[in-house]
């Protein structure tokens, strides 16, 4: 690049002094540039920095996506006994007290509640407060135009209580306000305890990460993605990759297009119908299982039926779409190896073996390091294909840890979503991904890649 | 290639090793036209019973709908990944920016990072923005997620144009942005092409994202289509009529196929799945 803008002399001067000074910014460029920028920063790095800060919340199903508000549940007033609050607290926190205001009234006509009934109530009462219920109960069965039976009447005194259970509050002064009101006895400390408590949103907690630290699941889970990453890649997309590279790189040319074009089949595929053929050549009345039943061997369904089958399976059927990448890659550098130097060889009397052995692996270092680096990354956060077949089964002994943090946060069947357990797997995930990538820039000479522009205009 | 050694061994080897694929795709193509008795591999009758689905809505529903709403995702991906990432491209080819470097090397990192471990990230912006549940939504995270790799294929075929062209498009007076539309563009033709095929399969074959982010949308696309139909047959999976609908589905995508192959060779060579 650079030696033909040495030639150019006028122009790469002039560019190369304008290199030396400052370089002018082109707004065209920004321009060009900005659609992309937006779309990414949306796409790409706004998600990339929610992962990292909901990896740290509890935010979950039950606490909903955005604000949370502040209830007290009777539950929580259970929880809270086991930890420590008195029981008195508790029966002042819980207790009915009856008004007799607007509020009251409009619960009460939305209610269906006589009107004569409920005016007379209001005349009568308005502003008053009572402590027991059944004491209200009496005095309105005093009024004339009260209900005889018993349960409307008491239903009607239900429409004036006011209990701070179950009343959901949008900020923590409402309910702290409310609770002083309702349990004067109550201590300041207490009710601020109660208040924290009772917030129903997604809080900043390190918990998560303290769950992965020390859940045994965690170590199963990292053995499996070591075992699938490192099966898939080295029997497949490393070793049967060059295997055929090398196999059809020898191969009449007849014979090389046609076995490129089948193993790339997989790789082209939609997924979902390439999950649907593993289907039918692993599940019982598959291929594979009446073909072994005719050997006389075991025949059940080899993707779900066992361990050791189901871990085959999930190897080979990713193995087969990557072993295309593979493929690829390595039939392009075979390619460069000049020929002269494998006529030289069979001069020689190297037997093809020693061919492969002694020419062409030792150049091939640099495409199998490529592979391995850029695919060690697509395997460790791929699971789409895992999802689609074994979905981590049986029992969950083929779950690799993209899967997991996939189910755990998006898709599974319980309902309960752990948006910020799964949000932490994935950050792993993101870090280490991060990580490898910028290894791998360093790697293969990102620098040659991003020589300045040749024309500063 | 040297002939001095015998290939025969080598094909028998190659053939073992490449059976299960040769299977699976044969009996794909196979079955979809013929019955076999139950239990057994090989078909005894002809029939095209399987293809009924195509003018039969009873079989497995409206498939042609589903079809033209892929077609619509998959059209709208290339309406967002082409006309970007040649603009994008140019940019970081061409022009001089402030942090130059360090947006290509962010465009690498990103083209080389998995961007299916930010869909739970992506599902949160969906959630803020309100397009969660909406193929708008899909549409632009699809893309999105493919400009780092748009940008950076259309960058090397940029840098691949010689700047003499646009060296005298400036002497003669055009302005930097009639040089790009006039001259520069006709010239990464092939590239727009290739990006269009490609961001159009990439569209197409996509599951992961219609299913997890717009689980409710009206627009069911063919892939989630398919998959629905195995999972909604629990008892006696009639796998020939799967696969029928699946040769239907994947058959656009072998046709660009076959009409683009050695474009697209290049490209995969680049490619993301695993």
């Amino acid at each position: 690049m650079s030696s033909s803008a040495d030639l150019n002399t006028g122009v790469a001067r002039k560019s190369r002094r304008s290199d030396r000074r400052r370089p002018r910014i082109s707004g065209l460029g920004l321009a060009l540039l900005a659609p992309a920028l937006f779309l990414l920063t949306l796409f790409f790095f706004a998600p990339v920095v929610l992962t990292g800060i909901f990896a740290f919340t509890d935010l979950s199903t039950s606490t909903g996506i955005g604000r949370g508000q502040y209830v007290v549940t009777p539950n929580l007033l259970r929880q809270l006994g086991d930890q420590g609050l008195t029981e008195d607290d508790a029966t002042a926190i819980a207790s009915v007290s009856i008004t007799i205001d607007e509020a009251g009234i409009a619960r009460a006509t939305e209610g269906g509640v006589d009107p004569d009934f409920l005016s007379e109530i209001a005349d009568r009462f308005a502003g008053e407060s009572f402590d027991d219920p059944r004491a209200f109960s009496r005095e309105l069965r005093g009024l004339p135009n009260a209900p005889r039976r018993p349960r409307e009447l008491t239903q009607t005194a239900e429409y004036f209580e006011t209990s701070v259970l179950n009343t959901r509050f949008d900020n923590p002064e409402a309910l702290t306000a409310q609770l002083a009101d309702v349990a004067p006895d109550v201590s300041s400390d207490t009710i601020a305890w109660i208040v924290d408590r009772s917030y129903t949103g997604a809080r900043f907690t390190t918990a998560n990460f303290e769950r992965l630290a020390t859940q045994k699941e965690t170590l199963r889970l990292i053995g499996n993605t070591a075992l699938y990453v490192a099966a898939t890649l080295g029997l497949f997309n490393v070793g049967l990759g060059l295997f055929l590279a090398i196999v059809l790189f020898y191969t009449p040319k007849p014979v090389t297009s046609f076995y490129s074009t089948l193993w790339l089949l997989p790789r082209i595929t939609p997924l979902v119908l390439y999950a649907i053929m593993w289907k039918w050549f692993t599940w019982e009345d598959g291929f594979l299982p009446i073909v072994a039943e005719q050997f006389g061997l075991p025949s059940f369904n080899y993707m779900k039926g066992s361990v050791v089958t189901a871990w085959m399976t999930m190897i080979s059927l990713n193995g087969f779409i990557g072993a295309s990448f593979g493929l690829i890659l390595f039939s392009g550098a075979l390619r460069a190896i000049p020929m002269q130097q494998l006529w030289a060889s069979e001069v020689d009397g190297a037997n093809r073996w020693q061919q492969v052995r002694r020419i062409i692996l030792p150049q091939m270092r640099w495409p199998i390091l490529f592979v391995t680096s850029y695919q060690t990354l697509s395997l460790l956060s791929s699971y789409e294909q895992i999802w689609l077949t074994t979905n981590g089964g049986p029992g969950r002994t083929t779950t690799v840890w993209a899967l997991e943090a996939f189910t755990t946060a998006l898709s599974n069947y319980t309902g309960n979503l752990q948006y910020g357990l799964g949000a932490a797997m994935a950050l792993v995930l993101v870090v280490v991904g991060l990580v490898l990538s910028i290894i791998y820039l360093r790697l293969f000479k990102f620098g040659e890649l991003v020589s300045r522009p040749k024309i500063e205009l | 290639m040297t002939k001095n050694f015998a290939i025969f061994p080598l094909i028998i080897l190659l053939t073992i090793v490449s059976l299960p694929i040769a299977v699976m795709y044969g009996f794909l193509i196979l079955d979809t036209f013929t019955d076999a008795p139950p239990g057994e591999l090989w078909p005894d009758r002809f029939t095209l019973a399987h293809w009924r689905f195509l003018w039969d809505p009873s079989v497995v529903g409206n498939v042609w709908k589903a079809a033209g709403n892929s077609l619509i995702l998959a059209v709208s991906i290339i309406v967002i990944v082409v006309p970007i990432s040649s603009l994008a491209g140019y940019a970081v080819s061409r022009l001089n920016l402030p942090f130059r470097r360090f947006f290509l090397a962010g465009i690498m990192v990103m083209h080389a990072f998995p961007a299916v471990t930010l869909l739970i990230g992506v599902f949160f912006v969906l959630k803020f923005t309100g397009l969660y549940n909406t193929m708008i939504g899909v549409i632009l995270v699809k893309g999105s997620l493919m400009l780092p790799f748009g940008i950076w294929i259309m960058k090397g075929f940029y840098d691949a144009v010689p700047w003499e062209i646009e060296m005298a498009g400036v002497q003669d007076g055009a302005s930097r942005l009639t040089v790009f539309r006039r001259l520069i563009l006709p010239q990464v033709k092939p590239g727009l092409v290739a990006l269009s095929v490609f961001a159009f399969l990439d569209g197409w074959g996509e599951y992961l994202l219609p299913r997890i982010l717009a689980p409710g949308s009206d627009m069911e696309v063919l892939s989630v289509f398919l998959n629905e139909l195995v999972q909604a047959d629990q008892l006696g999976y009639d796998f020939n009529l799967f696969k029928s609908v699946g040769v239907f589905y994947t058959l656009p995508v072998i046709i660009l196929f076959v009409l683009f192959q050695n474009r697209l060779m290049n490209i995969f060579g680049g490619g993301t799945k695993g």
